[in-house]
């Protein structure tokens, strides 16, 4: 037997939790686009599977833009204040499992040298629901770094849209549990998310390919026509660089963390006017290097969930799937 | 068309007039068209021309890895060319290091969710008055279409597409337009995927990449957010040529292309001055007239 949940239980259990003083985060269409964002109305909430959201979860958990500490200068004084602990409670539904993924492929970087309290505690208190996918497209590729369109992984339940207003419900965790106990009722229906994406290419031959070629000349070739904006890193669920600026005033400001890439010239911009990194392809390698051999090898993770945003996003058709492509047809040619 | 661009593309390569040819070409996934970069007269046959060509490719010269390359050819819209003349005109490119090559363009198709073409026309080609590209080198396509496609847009023009939804702004009362641009924004997630899609967005340091001292916050806060996209929509006053590549790229579908079509329509009201439309044209911002409204010119 399968448990299952209504679309409007499912809004109920939500709006239940909300009014409890938990946070909602969903999917809510603005024009055409879907975004996930907070949601005071959960009748504005789009919960169904779909292919393309315009921004990652990641944002719940990593936010674009968030305060450090605050400082208040008087004469010689200064005086520093942090950042408030984050203890409210959110609920994430509608991810996409690929999305979902991202977080225990995160954990580790967030909990290593230094411990994120601002990561971990939005980790801890955080629900994650998850909808098993219906369609891919060619952006796609999950399965070619071990995920799959009904992936459990990072999710605290996933639900099977079933087609007649009700999901299959999977809890996975403790947290996944508690949010459904009593909730669902018993069904021999079960859901089934739709067919893997089709991928011609495997991770472990480029992998090797970008490890032994740092000098190709094949970074260049590829890389030629990005132009060198963040849009690829910013949908990305896996990036997770930033930079630290103060903002305000001399006398009153804070000091916060903003969403960086390694993609524009001035991510490794020297003071001196040098940068190690100073042309495209040189970048490119960055990024590709950091998710396919540095962070691998590392904690063990591709940093890469196979979504396929930063393609879908890419002013220019760029994104990690088309460059792993490309480097796929070089590490076959160097073969022969 | 496709087979006039290819041929006009090897000739210029086998006779070395250029070093690489920057054309459109099937990159990315599911068929989508994108930059290519052609180096060898062999290549050419990667070259594609259809209605889904909705990059600027203008922005790529002044990329300091395309020049690397040496002298271009490059193929351009309608739209795309005006941004060649105003580069041109700014003194970023001198006009005879680069060989245009202009196409007849009958307008370019949105793309869906996924980066797929869809049937529905772009709203600047729906008031578009010049479907053959001008200023240029050498034109491909059917002149006597393009004359016809003016000429079914000019009576509406100034009603549909992109000024018929800035007319629809224009009409909300100033706290209405406010609330409306203030969700806009609310979108951006500072990628600067606007600025650096915009051909004629070639700062070397850009003012919000200024940080001694910071003269735009980089957050992604409603401060940093307006601050960014009013700034940018005002440095390319006058200088914008409508062809929508901010927009287009814009991963938030922030509306980018309504703001300088704003100035842009400022700019033709006040001074009669439409950006990239005549080569030698001096900057608007950059020159002034006797002629000038304002009375402290004189």
């Amino acid at each position: 037997m399968s448990q299952i949940i209504t679309l409007d239980q499912l809004k109920k259990t939500l709006a239940e939790k909300q009014a409890q003083g938990v946070d909602i985060i969903a999917p809510v269409l603005r024009g055409e686009l879907a975004f996930f964002q907070h949601v005071d109305d959960l009748e504005k909430a789009a919960l169904t599977p779909r292919v393309r959201f315009q921004n990652s979860i990641k944002e719940f958990f990593f936010p674009r833009h968030e305060t450090i500490f605050s400082f208040v200068r008087q004469g010689s004084d200064v005086q520093l204040t942090d950042a408030p602990e984050f203890e409210r409670q959110q609920i994430v539904v509608g991810a996409r499992p690929c999305d979902a993924a991202s977080l225990p492929i995160l954990d580790p970087l967030f909990a290593w040298d230094y411990q994120d309290r601002f990561f971990q505690q939005r980790r801890a208190n955080t629900t994650v629901v998850s909808f098993a996918c219906k369609e891919t497209d060619g952006h796609c590729f999950c399965t070619a770094v071990g995920g799959a369109p009904d992936g459990t992984a990072g999710a605290d339940a996933i639900l099977f849209e079933l087609g007649d207003g009700s999901f299959e419900v999977r809890c996975l965790t403790d947290k996944g549990k508690a949010l459904f106990a009593g909730k669902t009722s018993e069904s021999d229906k079960t859901g089934a998310a739709c067919e893997p994406p089709k991928i011609d290419f495997e991770i472990k031959p480029i992998a090797d390919w970008i490890r032994n070629n740092f000098s190709s000349p094949v970074w260049e070739e590829v890389s030629l026509r990005c132009v060198g904006c963040g849009a690829c890193a910013f949908v990305c669920p896996t990036c997770h660089c930033f930079d630290i600026v103060d903002e305000g005033s001399y006398s009153k400001g804070k000091r916060v963390k903003n969403w960086d890439s390694c993609q524009t010239a001035l991510f490794t911009l020297h003071a001196s006017g040098h940068n190690p990194r100073g042309t495209q392809g040189k970048r490119q390698r960055q990024r590709m290097m950091h998710k396919f051999v540095i962070y691998p090898d590392k904690f063990d993770f591709n940093l890469c969930t196979g979504c396929g945003a930063c393609s879908r996003s890419c002013g220019v058709m760029f994104g990690v799937r088309p460059c792993l492509e490309a480097l796929a047809q070089a590490a076959s040619s160097s073969e022969n | 068309m496709e087979n006039q661009i290819k041929n006009a593309i090897r000739k210029l390569l086998e006779e070395k007039t250029v070093d690489v040819a920057i054309g459109y070409g099937r990159v990315g996934v599911d068929g989508a068209v994108g930059a290519i970069f052609v180096t060898k007269p062999e290549d050419v046959e990667r070259l594609v021309w259809n209605s889904n060509c909705r990059q600027n490719l203008a922005v790529h010269l002044t990329r300091p890895e395309v020049k690397a390359l040496g002298k271009p050819a490059i193929i351009v819209k309608p739209c795309d060319a005006r941004a060649v003349v105003t580069l041109c005109n700014e003194a970023q490119i001198a006009r005879e290091n680069v060989y245009v090559v202009g196409v007849v363009c009958e307008g370019i198709v949105q793309a869906d969710a996924a980066g797929n073409p869809t049937e529905k026309l772009y709203d600047k080609c729906l008031s578009c008055l010049a479907h053959a590209a001008q200023n240029v080198d050498l034109l491909v396509g059917d002149q006597a279409k393009a004359k016809e496609l003016d000429e079914t847009n000019a009576p509406n023009a100034k009603n549909v597409g992109n000024q018929a939804k800035l007319a629809k702004l224009r009409e909300m009362s100033q706290p209405e337009r406010f609330a409306y641009w203030k969700d806009q924004f609310s979108k951006c997630i500072r990628c600067h995927a606007c600025r650096q899609n915009c051909p004629l967005c070639y700062c070397n340091r850009c003012v919000a990449d200024k940080n001694r001292p910071t003269r735009i916050d980089s957050s992604s806060s409603p401060k940093g957010n307006f601050a960014w996209n009013i700034l940018r929509a005002f440095h390319l006053a006058g200088r914008c040529v409508g062809c929508g590549a901010c927009a287009a790229a814009c991963p938030a579908g922030i509306e980018l292309d309504l703001l300088n079509l704003t100035l842009a329509n400022a700019a033709e009201e006040q001074f009669g001055y439409v950006s990239g439309r005549e080569l030698g044209q001096a900057p608007l911002i950059g020159s002034y007239a006797m002629t000038d409204k304002e009375d402290f010119i004189r």
